[in-house]
């Protein structure tokens, strides 16, 4: 049994727990309500005081970085496009007015107009747009109007903008200068206008040519960091958050040569310019063997003949059109191959230019008669001069019973279709064959001479590049590779579009023909060129639209009898050996002048040739010395 | 509350005197409090360098961009100025009768 004190020991231990609840309740109980206070007092406009919201606020924030795209590089690496950022400049001027006004401070507001006025002459002096004076009012008067975002200067490169940082004022943080810098990234083309149409451009979320077709390879991929502040209130990387890094684009080599472009362009110009008659001028420059595109000038003019040229429009892509007597060379060619016309100087009756089946006499040929007094004409003479008459004898006397034959040849010359190509967009040739709504009883003897057919300027100087490439059709490529900081990652290498389009035999003959052309034909304007040419000359009459044609009934003429013409020069040089297949068009607005292919583009083709013949290594002459040549050594540094 | 007041009394009274880690016997863990304090030391030493060396990072990757971007901008200005039409121009303003050769350069070759 328990003694008593032991009892009485257990009641004051009891009674001294009961007392400790005691308080601790009543301390619980006041802290309760003192949270009930002040939450009531929260919710009814209290007022968090700054500095403790400074503590409180996050210091991470989430930072992008947008990828650098890539380059567009000549084949020789120049850049044809770059990316680089400008810089807009603006000034929030009324930078600690406030604080001036609170603690009564004059002074400082007066020294801070002073490196105001000493900022304007440096603006002054940096821009030369305007006054000392003006630039002083316009950041006076943001002050007194609370202006927080003057704007001082858009698309200031880096240098100057390092240059306005140590100005007074910009030289002090945005919170006390005022200066507002904001980055945009822009695509420079240091060649300017040069093959502009090729390379495409990016405006926003619009881009053509290479600048499309490659975005995906240019663009590269955006990245992003969470960044915290350090006790130096440095903005660093923080290292506890995920992170995706960013990737820059990779650069695309083209196959495009400078020097080439430029003296195609300039070439071109230098034809079409003068003449406001012209609405637009092209030119391809092939490489033969491997269809590598070396230059593609895209000239036009817009709607008006007043306004300049400028690569408004990829024509040489998308002008789907009649081409005129350039087509000859490809039922030339099928003749040839099918073993119809087995030698050149084959004869035909001239019959007075008719063709039987309805079609117009050929006037040329009773010149023809009349200057030789002969009754029969070789396919080389036609050839030569060009004859309408020989090509429409010639497709009726042997294709007239099977014209699909002739066609079959034409799709194999893939004149049929469009095919694929480093720029989207190619225009899809229209072919008026047997049994589609636009064939009728002429359609074949049309469609020998170059009318029927609509294909696009690239579609012609690819299948004379298969002559050149003796029979082999190469697929013209304008991308030769993807790089990244100079290293390859994909490499496009030359492809086949038909291995055997003809046999050399054939391709053998018709450069003869065509050889014949420039030395005794329409392009005689080329005979004397640097290096021998080989090719056609193609004069072409446009069918009007029905606004151009103001209620004319004739499709290739308008109310005053106007006619849009289409003058082509197409062909290879040198002709023994062909290394470059170049084409040349020249496109007039509705004009009573004729644009013959042998001129103005044979005259741009001529001024080509000559100049390529003097820069390109392939034809530099090797001399031997009589004297011993000293060797050349590196000169030590 | 008597036990409890004399502990409270007896702790102030070790600390006044400089005696309380001899009172809880702290030297028999003398080695794992110093150990702990160097760890502490290393943790903060180490996160200042971590956040030095970041900044360093931040600093040097600007200036990268910074030439990258001059790289960039100068080198559109020197290709603008290697252009063949470019430099007709220029030797044209300068009255010289330099111009494009009309026949390719000939080459010497050694015996």
């Amino acid at each position: 049994m328990p003694k008593r004190n032991e009892i009485t020991d257990k009641i004051e231990n009891r009674d001294r727990i009961h007392v400790v609840m005691f308080f601790l309740s009543i301390v619980f109980f006041l802290v309760g309500v003192l949270i009930m206070i002040q939450i009531v007092r929260i919710q009814t406009g209290y007022q968090v005081d700054d500095r403790v919201v400074d503590l409180f606020r996050t210091t991470v924030s989430k930072h992008t970085d947008n990828p650098v795209r890539g380059r567009i590089l000549a084949t020789d690496g120049r850049p044809m496009a770059i990316s680089a950022p400008l810089y807009d400049i603006h000034m929030d001027c009324t930078v600690r007015k406030q604080e001036f006004i609170d603690k009564d401070n004059s002074e400082g507001e007066a020294k801070w107009r002073e490196k105001a006025a000493e900022l304007s002459r440096c603006l002054s002096r940096e821009f030369r747009d305007r006054s000392a004076d003006d630039y002083l009012k316009a950041i006076l008067n943001g002050r007194e109007k609370g202006n927080r975002y003057l704007k001082i200067r858009n698309n200031v490169e880096l240098s100057v903008l390092n240059r306005l940082k140590t100005y007074p004022l910009f030289n002090e943080n945005t919170n006390k200068g005022g200066m507002i810098v904001e980055r945009h990234d822009e695509r420079i083309y240091p060649y300017d206008s040069l093959a502009r149409r090729v390379i495409g451009y990016v405006k926003e979320n619009n881009r053509i040519g290479l600048e499309h077709s490659f975005d995906h390879e240019l663009h590269g991929r955006e990245g992003f960091e969470w960044r915290r502040v350090t006790d130096k209130k440095t903005w660093i990387r923080d290292l506890d958050s995920a992170s995706v890094s960013v990737k820059d684009g990779n650069d695309i080599r083209t196959t495009l040569n400078v020097d080439f472009q430029e003296i195609a362009d300039k070439a071109l110009r230098a034809q079409i310019q003068a003449d406001e008659e012209v609405r637009a001028g092209i030119c391809i420059i092939m490489e033969a063997e491997s269809g590598a595109i070396r230059a593609m000038v895209n000239l036009s003019r817009g709607d008006t003949p007043q306004t300049v040229l400028w690569e408004r429009d990829n024509l040489v892509l998308r002008e789907v059109g009649e081409q005129g007597s350039v087509m000859k060379t490809v039922t030339l060619v099928s003749l040839v191959e099918d073993g119809y016309v087995k030698t050149l100087e084959q004869t035909l009756p001239t019959n007075n230019g008719f063709v039987p089946g309805g079609y117009n006499q050929d006037v040329h040929i009773l010149d023809y008669q009349r200057e030789t007094g002969r009754r029969d004409i070789t396919v080389m003479h036609g050839f030569e001069i060009s004859s309408n008459y020989v090509f429409t004898w010639l497709a009726e006397n042997y294709y007239g019973k099977k014209p699909q034959e002739m066609f079959d040849h034409i799709y194999s010359y893939r004149l049929g279709e469009a095919f694929d190509f480093d720029i989207q967009g190619m225009g899809t040739p229209v072919v008026n064959r047997p049994g589609t709504p636009g064939w009728s009883r002429t359609t074949l003897g049309t469609t020998a001479y170059g009318y029927g057919l609509s294909v696009t300027p690239l579609h012609i100087a690819t299948f004379y590049n298969g002559i050149a490439n003796k029979g082999r059709m190469m697929k013209p490529y304008l991308v030769e590779s993807v790089e990244k900081d100079g290293k390859v990652l994909k490499s496009f290498k030359p492809s086949v579009l038909n291995s055997s389009i003809c046999s050399p035999a054939t391709a053998d003959t018709v450069t003869r023909a065509l050889r014949a052309v420039v030395n005794e034909g329409t392009a005689t304007r080329l005979k004397n060129a640097k290096l021998p040419v080989a090719g056609k000359t193609g004069t072409a009459r446009v069918v009007l639209s029905p606004e151009e044609r103001g209620g004319s009934k004739d499709a290739y003429s308008d109310a005053y009898g106007r006619k849009k013409y289409q003058g082509t020069f197409v062909g290879f040089f040198p002709a023994d050996k062909p290394k470059y297949t170049i084409l040349v068009t020249v496109y007039s607005y509705p004009s009573h002048k004729n644009f013959y292919g042998g001129t103005k583009p044979a005259m741009a083709v001529r001024e080509i040739v000559d100049k390529i013949y003097a820069i390109d290594p392939e034809w530099r002459p090797q001399m031997s010395p009589v004297a011993a040549v000293p060797e050349m050594k590196e000169t030590k540094k | 509350m008597k036990k409890v007041r004399t502990a409270i009394k007896n702790i102030f009274k070790a600390l006044r005197n400089g005696e309380f880690l001899l009172r809880i016997r702290a030297d028999k863990y003398y080695l794992h409090i110093m150990y702990l304090f160097l760890l502490m030391w290393l943790s903060i030493l180490l996160s200042l360098r971590v956040d030095k060396t970041l900044a360093t990072a931040g600093r040097n990757k600007a200036a990268i961009e910074d030439l990258r971007i001059r790289h960039s901008q100068k080198e559109a200005e020197l290709v603008k100025l290697q252009s063949a039409s470019e430099i007709e121009r220029r030797l044209d303003r300068m009255g010289s009768n330099v111009a494009m050769p009309k026949e390719p350069a000939k080459i010497i070759k050694r015996k």
